[in-house]
């Protein structure tokens, strides 16, 4: 039980760490996906239910499965937005 | 001691999450560009996924293990389409 503490306390460990390097998109989807596996670890380890293990085997097949895909689709339209058929928001980004 | 997590090692987790919060709800108002706030709401979602947890955890029932699941599958859904649109919209 109090392992699962300490797999809590290392997932925030985790969360809070990758933050600064924030300049890479592509940073920002493992580190989090990895603090969620660790805290849903901890948690189902602290009820120690057979109801709670299957909820977080849920968990982390879903987030698993969606992080790359949300990753891939945010780099793929700002690679587009790179390649600027249309000017407006870049318009809009100078002035700030 | 042995049932139940200790109260130094959840305000210690809070905390984290919190500080975590903090410096997304940071990049989400003064990223570069749109797709910064599509990543920085991305992983604000899993922050708010792990405060629900944690949260769990202190007040001692599982039924809040359910919400996760639901914040996951919204959250992508909800990445996906605001991508999709940014591309089709510069495409």
């Amino acid at each position: 039980m109090l392992a699962g503490a300490f797999f809590i306390l290392v997932a925030a460990i985790g969360i809070v760490r990758f933050k600064d390097l924030y300049s890479r998109l592509h940073a920002s989807t493992k580190a989090p996906s990895f603090g969620i596996f660790l805290i849903v670890l901890g948690v189902s380890l602290f009820f120690n239910m057979p109801i709670v293990y299957l909820k977080g085997f849920f968990i982390i097949v879903f987030v698993y499965l969606t992080a790359p895909l949300a990753a891939h689709s945010i780099v793929k339209s700002f690679k587009d937005k790179e390649k600027g058929k249309s000017t407006f928001f870049r318009n809009n980004e100078k002035q700030k | 001691m042995e049932d139940s997590v200790s109260n130094t090692v959840l305000v210690i987790a809070f905390s984290m999450l919190l500080a975590a919060l903090v410096l997304a709800f940071a990049r989400l108002l003064k990223g570069p560009s749109i797709n910064d706030r599509i990543a920085a709401m991305d992983l604000i979602a899993a922050v708010v996924m792990g405060f629900v947890l944690v949260y769990s955890v202190m007040i001692n029932k599982s039924i809040y293990f359910d919400i996760p699941v639901i914040i996951s599958l919204i959250s992508f859904i909800g990445t996906v389409a605001v991508s999709t649109y940014l591309k089709h919209r510069y495409g």
